[in-house]
């Protein structure tokens, strides 16, 4: 299944050492190739790069790339869990341990502020102020802490609306249309378990209406609000009026995509790999996918997903890392991971891309849904306000809270939260 | 029967025979020789209990770089005061008594079954302990795929004949411990089978066949030969399943992720610990556990204890 896309990719890269042999020729990568080749020349010295399981190979194709292009370095690939979590666990106790055996780590982008906070990353804002026009504009907001950037955006990820073309015209263009169609026909199934995945849900709608759970600053939970309470009533009403059946309470990823798949429902909320499943799915030719809807004629917004590459404050070869962390987010090398694994690029002009357009029939709409996308809160802790969030969100799906308690209780949680810090 | 008489003998003729018979000498060998085993115990267990109890009793979160701070019994005292900690330690009591008693029963059931000389003994014996060989984590993902809404085999089964069809047997409480409770009963049943059929086993046959002479009927055998022999088994077999029960992690954690009424002692310590990573206020919660379990397994010992002693003074 994988064959043909990593052939493909191959000859691209051949063809891009072809042309970089011949000295410092055209590079057509777009971006900024002068700041790119100023730092590959320098790059040397061992970096170890600290990611997710390679499950699909690309990242292995990315580190050869980055060793034949650097003769000078060797970079070398270690592989964590498939588990974000348990990535997560690993990385936390290297860098408790201030080991410097990961010099550069690929963090799901919630984990950045955390990590920033801790003293665990290098300051990349130099690089980022020189390069950061070719990233969408989220991705970077995902690597800012406290004023600086702590990361270089990887890829990214951004959710869809995925409606059954034999029961709707078209998706609706705002959620009040959208939950009324989902209850006249099948529903709507998104993930309404509680983990992390509702809280993005959650934030989904509520970016859509305006609302936030914390200040700007990062230092208030603002949680308690109309716009949250709003969305709360918005989605138990959804579970009470049949526009979601209440069996979302148990469904993450994974459960949604095949309830969808086994034709029990009109409209589903997931991310992009359910594309492609889909397609081979027996509904495979009765469905496509569209951008977030508004509330009230007001624009959509997505939570943003993905992974950032950071520094590791205990590597010996920082610079080596940054050289590494660079030629990755190359729009040529975007578009290898782009092509084989479906990771979705950071950088605008990948989405441009023929391969990349063919590997991905919904690249322009991805593109639009990571433009619109606002990252989850940034803040060191994170993982308590998501659990306030999921855990208050699911009662009201549950009919146990009204929205008017669950918004406050919610605040108050955050709250608590923000201050063991 | 001398030996038996001195393990079971108490108080003062016990201190006086051991003073004759232990010179200092000896005792001292015996300190020397069993001091490999006292310091492997004390790394192994004690140690690690011990700084568990000792970081219970501080403010310590990976969250904050440098934060190490003694506050004494405030991290317990916040347990008692949140309802988390209430409702872990209901549904975990709650889960524990009702997955007992059933796995005691059907054990039970199974074991006299299997006690019977049949053809196939062997292989049926065998192929019960089967569940109980299936790690917890697989047979609790197959649950949880049976119990799936719309697409799993229970719904789609009761659905047809029209019981529970709109029960979301993991979303909703009451029926989510079911389930759980289910899963428990059908992997561990088989265990605690086999462990009453070890008892079952060393009951003499000839005290079947003085009952049956004296024309007993099969309830009055099994009330009074069967089930008075088969105590200690029974006891052993309870200690281990409840211990095992108090401490249940796996089945909850995949099954429901501790929603709707399934949240247990050591999943809320779990998630302090690690996912919110404080270390302080997760281990108060790991020591109340363990005090929980300590706490049990004393009272079980006591009574196991007593009720061997007494066997062995009956006879």
């Amino acid at each position: 299944m994988m064959k043909t896309p990593r052939i493909l990719a191959a000859l691209v890269v051949s063809a891009l050492f072809a042309i970089a042999g011949c000295g410092g020729g055209g590079d057509d990568s777009g971006g900024t190739p002068k700041a790119e080749k100023a730092t590959q020349a320098k790059a040397s010295g061992d970096v170890s790069w600290c990611i997710g399981k390679d499950t699909t190979g690309s990242f292995s194709t990315v580190v050869d790339n980055f060793n034949k292009a650097n003769p000078k370095a060797h970079a070398k690939l270690i592989e964590l869990p498939t588990s974000a979590d348990d990535q997560r666990r690993l990385q936390v106790q290297r860098l408790r341990a201030k080991s410097s055996e990961c010099d550069l780590l690929g963090m799901d982008v919630i984990w950045t502020a955390e990590y920033a906070a801790q003293g665990w990353l290098k300051d990349v804002s130099d690089y980022i102020s020189q390069n950061g026009d070719k990233f969408i504009k989220s991705t970077v907001d995902t690597t800012e802490y406290n004023g600086k950037n702590w990361a270089v955006p990887f890829n990214s990820n951004a959710g869809f609306i995925y409606y059954r073309t034999d029961e709707v015209n078209s998706a609706p263009k705002d959620w009040e249309t959208l939950y009324k169609e989902a209850a006249d026909k099948n529903g709507i199934v998104y993930q309404g378990f509680r983990y992390e995945g509702l809280t993005v849900n959650f934030l989904e709608l509520l970016y859509s209406k305006g609302g936030s759970i914390i200040s700007d600053d990062g230092k208030k939970a603002t949680a308690d609000s109309q716009e949250v309470k709003d969305v709360l009533k918005f989605m138990g009403d959804g579970i009470k009026n049949g526009s979601a059946p209440k069996a979302v309470t148990t469904y993450q990823e994974e459960e949604s995509r095949r309830a969808f798949e086994s034709g029990s429902a009109t409209f589903m909320r997931n991310w992009p790999y359910a594309y492609a499943l889909g397609k081979k799915s027996k509904i495979g030719s009765k469905f496509d996918i569209a951008n977030f809807p508004g509330f009230s004629g007001q624009q959509g917004a997505g939570v943003l997903g993905g992974y950032n590459l950071g520094i590791s404050a205990f590597s010996k070869n920082a610079s080596g890392a940054l050289a590494f962390a660079e030629f990755a987010t190359q729009p040529d090398q975007q578009k290898i991971m782009a092509a084989e694994a479906s990771l979705p690029p950071t950088t605008s002009a990948t989405y441009d891309d023929p391969a990349v357009k063919k590997a991905m029939p919904f690249a322009a709409e991805l593109k639009t849904a990571i433009e619109q996308a606002k990252p989850r809160p940034v803040s060191p802790v994170y993982p308590q306000i998501s659990e306030a969030v999921y855990n208050n969100v699911y009662d009201v799906l549950q009919g146990k809270a009204s929205p008017d308690d669950a918004a406050k209780k919610m605040n108050d949680e955050i709250d608590k939260a923000l201050q063991t810090f | 029967m001398e030996a038996a008489t001195a393990r079971v003998g108490r108080g003062k003729r016990r201190k006086e025979k051991k003073d004759q018979s232990y010179g200092s000498e000896e005792r001292r060998l015996a300190a020397l020789l069993l001091s490999p085993t006292v310091v492997v115990i004390l790394l192994v267990a004690a140690y690690p209990i011990g700084y568990a109890i000792w970081l219970s009793l501080t403010e310590y979160s990976l969250r904050v770089p440098g934060l190490w701070r003694f506050v004494g019994f405030d991290n317990y005292s916040e347990a008692f005061g949140s309802s988390e900690f209430w409702d872990a330690v209901k549904t975990t009591f709650l889960f524990t008594v009702i997955s007992v008693t059933l796995e005691l029963a059907i054990g039970l059931a199974m074991a006299l079954a299997m006690h019977a000389a049949f053809k196939g003994r062997g292989l049926l014996r065998t192929v019960v302990l089967v569940p109980w060989a299936v790690l917890t984590v697989v047979s609790a993902i197959t649950w949880k795929t049976l119990f799936e809404p719309n697409l799993g085999l229970v719904p789609t089964i009761l659905g047809k004949v029209g019981i529970a069809e709109n029960v979301v047997w993991l979303g909703q409480s009451g029926y989510a411990l079911a389930v759980m409770i289910l899963a428990d009963v059908w992997k561990t049943a088989p265990f605690m089978a086999l462990l009453l059929l070890a008892g079952l086993q060393v009951i003499p046959d000839d005290v079947y066949d003085a009952a049956k002479v004296d024309g007993a009927t099969t309830w009055q055998r099994f009330r009074r030969i069967t089930l008075p022999l088969l105590t200690p088994a029974i006891l052993v077999a309870l200690i281990f399943r409840t211990l095992d029960a108090l401490r249940i992690f796996d089945l909850p954690f995949v099954l429901t992720g501790g929603t709707n009424g399934t949240s247990t002692l050591s999943l809320i310590a779990q998630k302090e610990l690690t996912t919110n990573n404080l270390i302080g206020y997760g281990s108060a919660l790991s020591v109340l556990t363990f005090v929980i379990v300590m706490a049990v397994s004393f009272l079980y010992i006591k009574s196991v204890g007593g009720n061997i002693r007494s066997l062995a003074e009956d006879n």
